[in-house]
């Protein structure tokens, strides 16, 4: 498992359990025995579970995963990839912080835009590895 | 496929089709004034992410990881078995007292709930302990 998966994957557990910590901590205020405004933690759940677990293992496992186009280890132009972790992490955490404190929309915004940016830069990374054998052969060829 | 794995795909596509009855059901009563219809979001959203989403996630990366060694395979057993029964149990008390609680609150349902946030995040805990680990180089 190449280092890049590390880093996405295990980012991904700690989301998980973030997401996992602030989902029971609303269902204990639901029973009735928090007195705490845990309501407050959804949209804070919902981006640690979604961006932040699902969304990062995805990246993780199709960074290990996908066909490589070149001999030996190489996996094509890694630093979108790379540039991708940091945004979303970033995004990830400016989401979860604008959302807690009163006025945060351009923070969320900001948030939001980090994401989309490591999107794209994972896609721009991950794109030509998304191909058929026979391609793959085409340019194992070529080069 | 390790056991575990197939009870974990096998459950999450029964959670799924779970999710998909509780959202058709709510689809269909969205016009009615029945009580118990805004209860049922957070039963599709829970069934549908944790019991389907999460729990292929847990049973493919339990398959594929890279293995601790030879030996030990892919890590202690009864933690596996922990983990699925804590998921699984914690998902079904969720489902079933979530409404219930929501309609008619009283100190059974907050308890059923209480033991379904308890074991639904003891379950991740476990995930995460057993598959740690396994983020590594083969």
């Amino acid at each position: 498992m190449p280092r890049l998966s590390r880093w996405f994957i295990r980012a991904a557990l700690i989301y998980l359990l973030l997401g996992a910590i602030s989902g029971s901590l609303m269902l204990l205020y639901k029973s009735g025995i928090a007195s705490f405004p845990a309501g407050k933690l959804l949209p804070i759940h919902m981006e640690m579970l979604l961006s932040g677990w699902v969304v990062q293992l995805a990246m993780g496992v199709a960074f290990w995963i996908l066909p490589r186009l070149e001999k030996g280890a190489s996996r094509g132009w890694e630093a979108p990839a790379w540039t991708a972790f940091i945004l979303v992490n970033a995004g990830i955490v400016a989401v979860a912080a604008g959302s807690a404190v009163p006025d945060g929309n351009g923070i969320v915004l900001a948030g939001r835009l980090l994401e989309t940016t490591a999107v794209v830069a994972f896609a721009v990374h991950a794109w030509p590895r998304i191909a058929t054998l026979d391609r793959l052969l085409e340019v194992k060829q070529d080069r | 496929m390790p056991v575990l794995t197939r009870w974990l795909i096998k459950s999450a596509m029964v959670c799924l089709a779970l999710a998909l009855a509780v959202a058709t059901t709510s689809a269909a009563c969205a016009r009615t004034d029945y009580p118990w219809i805004h209860t049922l979001t957070p039963v599709y959203i829970h069934l549908f992410m944790f019991g389907w989403v999460t729990q292929l996630i847990f049973g493919v990366a339990y398959w594929m990881f890279p293995r601790y060694s030879v030996e030990s395979h892919r890590g202690p057993p009864v933690m596996g078995v922990a983990m699925y029964v804590a998921l699984n149990l914690g998902l079904l008390l969720r489902v079933a007292a979530e409404p219930a609680h929501a309609l008619h609150p009283g100190p059974a349902g907050s308890a059923v709930l209480v033991v379904s946030a308890i074991l639904q995040l003891v379950a991740v805990i476990l995930f995460a302990l057993l598959i740690w680990g396994r983020v590594r180089e083969p």
